[in-house]
């Protein structure tokens, strides 16, 4: 996925969760407020992702894991689990 | 199994007049009947049974996968009896939702409860909106917008009393599948009411062409889905649409078996296990999969779907590379 495509992702996702922050492209990194998102190198896997926050640098296993940590970081709410029948 | 039919609609509409229509009509003979409101108007049946609204906060945040024990314990209750015979021998359903209720929770419940789904098969959502008042309920109400929003079948009830254009385009523009019939004074073949519900295909094709509607996102895809990515996009579509997905459904052609789609039906974030068609039903074998709800970005499904599927795809070819011998 390229910057411009997860800036895209990550500004639908921040609207999604009602929460308000500008998300914006920083090189090859995207600015999610105070965070910033970063692909992990191909010799990191099977980390995929990079979040930082001050004072902090968390690795994230999947855009999945890396939305889920976003909207914990940003107070986004519960989320709610799928749930098959 | 026993068909279940859920009649919705807002305060008003006409519900309980319709009800009271039907039980007098032969063609719904042999209907057992729940009222799922408080303060139900006593109805002359012998079948009638009553089940009161019961809102309990858990600790999971989700309300409707453990709520509607109440509902669940009436039909079970009722199916007891009519083993017993002290109940007639009822063939079908139908439960009258509160004017108010959002029907999400009512169908989670005959979705999740399991003596439920191994009794009863919820059949079709009946949804009647009054012509009169109609507009002015789903400009004001969410319910109203909701009720609509999962109908498989919409009753425009009144339509005597008020010119009807544009409640009926704002109808097509919550729910494009269910095109809204006249119903005069309760009067609703018993044929066409208690129909299952259209076939998936046939509601795609539906909704498809309506594709301005802002409440629906539609997804096509001409290349197979990985199944592991489609259960990871599933679950980040309940993660993080939460209520604002009303229903999905889908035909897909999965990666690993595309020779027939697998069939979504989901309503909120409660899915039911994949079906499969014996083959597609036409030649068109893309994926197609709608998604209806509220304040869904547009493309935000998609571009997680992409997301998901190219990390999918880059382990398994980096599994395939780990497993291939070193020289």
């Amino acid at each position: 996925m390229t910057p411009p495509e997860l800036r895209a992702l990550l500004a639908d996702s921040v609207a999604l969760w009602g929460a308000t922050a500008r998300v914006t492209l920083d090189g090859d990194a995207v600015r999610v407020g105070e965070m910033r998102v970063t692909a992990a190198a191909p010799d990191d896997l099977p980390i995929r992702w990079w979040l930082e926050r001050p004072g902090q640098k968390r690795p994230c296993t999947s855009v999945l894991g890396l939305l889920r940590s976003l909207r914990n970081g940003m107070g986004g709410g519960e989320a709610r689990k799928l749930r098959v029948v | 199994m026993i068909p279940v039919v859920v009649l919705t609609g807002f305060l008003g509409a006409g519900k309980t007049t319709l009800l009271k229509r039907l039980l007098r009509d032969p063609g719904y003979a042999d209907s057992a009947v729940i009222i799922n409101e408080y303060g139900e108007v006593p109805l002359d049946h012998d079948l009638l049974a009553s089940s009161e609204e019961t809102f309990v906060s858990t600790s999971t945040g989700c309300l409707c996968c453990v709520v509607r024990s109440d509902l669940a314990a009436t039909l079970m209750d009722l199916h007891r009896r009519r083993g017993l015979g002290e109940v007639p021998a009822y063939r079908r359903v139908l439960i009258e939702t509160s004017g108010l209720a959002d029907p999400a929770p009512i169908l989670h419940a005959l979705m999740t409860e399991q003596p439920v789904l191994e009794t009863h098969r919820l059949e079709a959502v009946a949804t009647l909106v009054d012509a009169l008042h109609g507009a002015g309920a789903l400009a004001r109400h969410p319910e109203a917008q909701r009720q609509v929003r999962l109908a498989d079948r919409i009753l425009l009830t009144k339509p005597d009393l008020a010119d009807t254009t544009a409640l009926r385009a704002q109808l097509a523009a919550l729910n494009p599948a269910a095109e809204p019939r006249d119903v005069l004074h309760g009067a609703v073949p018993a044929d066409w009411l208690l129909a299952p519900a259209p076939r998936t295909d046939e509601w795609l094709d539906a909704t498809a062409r309506h594709s301005a509607d802002l409440g629906s996102v539609i997804i096509q895809r001409e290349a197979p889905i990985p199944a592991m990515a489609l259960t990871l996009w599933l679950q980040g579509l309940a993660e993080h649409l939460g209520e604002r997905l009303l229903r999905l459904k889908g035909l897909v052609c999965i990666a690993e078996a595309p020779e027939a789609p697998a069939v979504l039906h989901g309503i909120g974030h409660v899915m039911h296990a994949p079906t499969w068609l014996e083959a597609w039903p036409s030649t068109d074998h893309r994926s197609r999969i709608v998604l209806i709800g509220q304040g869904i970005p547009p493309w935000w499904p998609l571009r997680l779907l992409e997301a998901i599927e190219g990390e999918v795809l880059d382990a398994s070819a980096s599994s395939a590379e780990a497993m291939t011998p070193k020289r």
